[in-house]
């Protein structure tokens, strides 16, 4: 938690409008994991540079499960705590691949922009 | 819509368990936190304190949460009514007067509108029903006279517009040789007609063109409610064998569903087979008439013009009396509903007004209603809420409140339908099939938002005029009145006034007519008369002489009954309607020309009818049992025809009568007797040329008994029925009514209409006074202050009191003005209806103005009392 802790919350990340759903879809492609879970995976992924502010997580993990793209399961932890584990559905998984290309492309072109000339 | 319907499930019953999963999630999270910060070593207390910091605002991530599973607009709405029902609760009076008017105004009108879909509007229940025609023949006098065979065989064959033709007529039977002989219905059809009105077999088969040709053996299709009723549902009835009038018919077929064609109850149907003359003459006529599919996208003139041309080539080929006759079409529809479809649209109008009425009424009360809470709206505009949403709110408000009126006026109008079904006059075809059906309720549910959008324009118009800041800061509750909402107030009280006149005009013309009607004199004594109808059957009446018989003892048995003062007979009671009309002409006199030759009915009367009656002669003599079949023939005729060709009656006695006209074979018969009128067609009816015939001379198996009682006429019904069956037991009974009923049957419809109208008008009065109570009662409340300031300057009670009713006059005098020009404009719908009266009478006009004053009067009264009761010193230390 330290790493968190240095950088101040001020010249952290602010994701962009509808990024934060690909990535909790990206957070369950490999194994199911629970709230908590999840921002600690996007926190370390991105190097502390992405803010999750609870307040935002919990509505869009709660968007996801109305779009049946992901599922809720409650589950014991391996150090023996009771917690809500998501995992990924079939149509998850197929909008994980769509919304990836996606935003590759995305990246790539805002890249192409903004690369200084020559 | 995944999305959607998880968002519903959810919504609809798991919501509790979504707050508790949530709830349980953020604990766990919080847990987790925990001990990644007891990990690193802090104290229990300072770990709990930075998980949470860190976790950030619970309530805010739970209410967000919820959010997502919601439905914003839908809840808002859902927030909207929950508040309107608050508002409606808390104003209980205003509520439940709105919800009453409305109830009656949209009731009324659906229960209106479901007879006029029933009669007018809904399609007749055949296949291409709106293509279906009524074939008649016409000449230059008159149009829908019966069609001859020879006619109806060379339109059949010769037409080029329609897809099919059938030939129709009545007929009443005695079913003998099943228990007791019973008097039965037949439609008479020619093969197409099932094809025609879509019928269908249950059992055996409908008619073929083979049933057409008048060899062929006779065969009877019976209705399912007749086979079920009389032939004890026998399902081996195809192939045996009815008695009918003492012929035997086969049974070839039960119809799956009656096609109710003929507009009274029929029990089986048979071929129609004309006469040996009938078959012959194409001038022989009978009853029948056509019914006949036009092609799809003709004209109905072209039809008509196509059959014309098959008359005039008749006319050459085969001339003879009726070389003039053409064809006569009319589309069923048309012919069905003519005649009611002026009281319909009457009553629709009534209704309609009744509901500007009320609309006007409730307008009125929101107005009030808004000017109090006024404050209220200023107040939440004050605080945040912006002025679509207020609109919204008070739109809500006023469709709640609406849809609330309409749902007790659907069941006003199911109340209102049952009553009709008990006391509605039966001759309006399809009456009875008045229901709440879809289209019905469709009409209510529209007319139910209509009047939602009309009341709330008002309040919301009136709402765009305050403004609310100036409001919040001003003291008093009546100061959000402008200029403008006096005018609308003053323009809904005249408004009402004037539709109430216009209500209260036509049903006192109705009233009186109706009056007129009731009080008429009949021009005999039709108390203490008994009326047995009878038919005697065909088969075993076939002689003239057998059937005198037959009369002859049956009169003299009733006259031997005690209680029994005189018996007679006639052919056609008054009030029978048209029992029969025809062509004549009087001899001394020149010739009519080929299409001018008058018409006259055609009664028939024994010696004792007049005295049995108390039809009085105004000159020469009634039948007598001298005129006998040998002897010269004589006629009686009613005072109409004498005044139509002699200036005195007296003068008619001794010249002579050519029945059929003198272009047409008939009998010359010598002018007896004149007789005073009576009123053959209904007693709200014009009298019309009449000829008695002696019974001996032109004798018919239909006549109608009546038979003078010295006590009730009912109460010898009995012994009637007894002497009748001493005689022959198997005649059945027509009809045996009292004679009066002959009489007032005539007036059912006119005595229905005029009490639906007269309910309207009530029920405008009533809400015409209510409406002016609260408006002039809101006046004086919002004067309280200027009147009490003029009572302290001095001013006396009556000069109060006459400010405040010299406002009301105004408003009444316009209101009564706009009204009688109203009227004037409606009495031109009033005049088919109107008897014995003008359709502009002034007194009528003139009642109906006081009435409606009075009411005006009487809705003023409170606040013009109130006014004078101000408490002067209260009053003005408030302002």
């Amino acid at each position: 938690m330290s790493t968190v802790d240095r950088l101040s919350d001020d010249e952290k990340l602010e994701l962009l409008q509808g990024t934060l759903e690909v990535l909790i879809l990206r957070s369950l492609k490999l194994e199911p994991n629970h709230a908590y879970g999840i921002s600690q995976f996007l926190q370390q992924q991105s190097d502390s540079e992405f803010l999750v502010d609870n307040g935002s997580l919990y509505p869009a993990l709660q968007r996801l499960l109305q779009r049946k793209w992901i599922a809720g399961q409650w589950k014991t932890s391996p150090n023996g705590r009771r917690a809500r584990y998501y995992s990924l559905t079939p149509a998850g998984r197929k909008e994980l691949l769509r919304a990836t290309s996606k935003w590759q492309r995305f990246a790539v072109a805002m890249a192409k922009i903004l690369a200084p000339e020559g | 819509m995944r999305q959607w319907w998880s968002k519903t499930e959810r919504a609809l019953g798991r919501r509790q368990n979504l707050a508790s999963e949530l709830e349980q999630e953020m604990d766990a999270h919080l847990q987790f936190l925990i001990e990644a910060n007891l990990e690193q070593g802090m104290a229990p207390e300072d770990a709990l304190i930075a998980a949470r910091r860190e976790f950030g605002n619970m309530a805010i991530v739970q209410e967000r949460s919820y959010q997502s599973w919601q439905f914003p607009r839908f809840e808002s709405l859902l927030q909207d009514i929950r508040y309107a029902l608050r508002g409606i609760v808390k104003a209980p009076a205003f509520s439940l007067i709105v919800i009453l008017t409305l109830a009656v105004g949209i009731g009324a009108n659906t229960a209106i509108f479901s007879t006029v879909y029933a009669v007018l509007l809904k399609p007749l229940p055949f296949p291409a029903g709106e293509r279906l025609v009524w074939l008649g023949e016409s000449n230059a006098k008159a149009s829908g006279i019966s069609v001859t065979w020879i006619n109806f065989e060379h339109w059949q064959a010769e037409n080029h517009s329609f897809e099919a033709m059938a030939g129709f007529q009545n007929a009443d039977l005695t079913l003998a040789g099943r228990g007791q002989a019973t008097l039965t219905h037949a439609g008479l059809v020619t093969s197409q007609f099932f094809q025609l009105t879509g019928s269908r077999p249950m059992m055996g088969r409908l008619f073929a063109a083979s049933d057409d040709e008048s060899q062929s053996p006779a065969t009877v299709v019976v209705t399912q409610s007749f086979w079920a009723k009389s032939l004890s549902a026998d399902p081996q009835i195809v192939g045996k064998m009815l008695t009918l009038d003492g012929n035997a018919y086969t049974v070839v077929g039960v119809l799956a569903r009656d096609p109710a064609f003929f507009l009274r109850p029929v029990d089986y149907y048979l071929p129609i087979r004309p006469s040996a003359s009938q078959a012959a003459k194409r001038d022989a006529h009978g009853s029948m008439r056509v019914l006949a599919l036009l092609k799809p996208g003709l004209a109905l003139a072209a039809a008509r013009s196509d059959l014309n041309t098959i008359m005039e080539r008749l006319a050459k080929s085969d001339p003879g009396p009726e070389v003039n006759h053409r064809a006569y079409a009319e589309f069923l529809t048309e012919e069905r509903t003519g005649d009611v479809k002026h009281t319909l649209v009457l009553l629709m109008g009534s209704v309609g007004l009744v509901l500007i009425l009320a609309c006007a009424n409730i307008g009125s009360l929101f107005l009030v209603r808004m000017t109090i809470r006024v404050r209220e709206m200023a107040i939440r505009s004050a605080i945040g809420a912006g002025r679509g949403r207020l609109v919204r709110q008070l739109l809500t408000e006023t469709m709640l409140i609406s849809f609330l009126g309409g749902t007790c006026g659907v069941l006003v109008a199911a109340l209102a339908l049952r009553a009709l079904e008990r006391f509605g006059p039966r001759d309006i075809p399809r009456l009875a099939e008045a229901s709440l059906s879809l289209p019905v309720l469709i009409f209510a549910l529209a007319l139910t938002m209509m009047v939602a959008l009309v009341c709330s324009i008002v309040p919301v118009l009136c709402s765009g005029h305050v403004n609310f800041s100036v409001l919040l800061k001003e003291s008093t509750t009546g100061s959000g009145s402008s200029g403008m909402g006096h005018a609308v107030r003053g323009g809904l009280v005249v408004t009402e006034i004037a539709l109430a006149v216009i209500l209260l005009f036509t049903s006192g013309i109705l009233v009186r007519s109706l009056w007129a009607a009731e009080t008429v004199n009949p021009g005999f004594e039709p108390r203490h008369v008994l009326a047995l109808e009878l038919q005697l059957p065909g088969s075993r009446y076939k002689e003239d002489a057998s059937i005198l018989d037959f009369y002859r003892r049956l009169e003299t048995a009733l006259r031997a009954v005690p209680g029994v003062e005189a018996v007679g007979s006639a052919n056609c009671p008054p009030g029978g309607g048209d029992c029969g009309d025809w062509w004549y002409s009087v001899v001394e006199r020149p010739a009519p020309g080929r299409d001018d030759v008058p018409v006259t009915l055609i009664n028939i009367a024994d010696s004792a009818y007049f005295r049995t009656m108390q039809i009085p002669m105004v000159v020469g003599r009634a039948p007598s049992d001298e005129d006998r079949a040998s002897g010269p023939a004589v006629a009686v005729i009613n005072q109409e025809l004498a005044r139509t060709w002699w200036k005195d009656a007296r003068s008619a006695v001794g010249q002579h009568i050519k029945l059929g006209g003198p272009y047409m074979k008939g009998p010359v018969l010598e002018i007896v007797g004149v007789t005073t009128n009576v009123p053959d067609m209904g007693l709200d009816s014009a009298p019309l040329p009449q000829i008695y015939l002696p019974f001996e001379q032109r004798v018919s198996p239909g006549m109608v008994v009546a038979i003078q009682t010295r006590g009730t006429p009912e109460s010898t019904m009995a012994t009637v029925r007894r002497t009748l069956a001493s005689i022959d037991s198997d005649i059945p009974i027509q009809s045996l009514k009292p004679m009066d009923d002959w009489l007032g049957s005539t007036l059912t419809e006119r005595r229905f209409i005029t009490a639906l109208l007269a309910l309207f008008a009530l029920v405008a009065v009533i809400l015409a006074a209510i409406g002016c109570y609260g408006v002039l009662n809101y006046w004086v409340s919002s004067r309280t202050q200027e009147i009490a300031i003029r009572m302290a300057m001095g001013a006396r009670t009556a000069e109060i009191l006459r400010r405040t009713a010299t406002q009301a006059a105004k408003l009444g005098a316009l209101g009564s003005a706009i009204g009688l020009v109203g009227s004037w404009g409606a009495a031109r719908w009033l005049k088919s209806l109107v008897y014995g009266i003008s359709n502009r009478d002034p007194i009528v006009l003139l009642s109906a103005t006081v009435i409606a004053f009075m009411f005006l009067a009487l809705a003023a009264a409170v606040p013009l009392w109130r006014s004078t009761r101000i408490n002067l010193i209260e009053t003005l230390h408030e302002v």
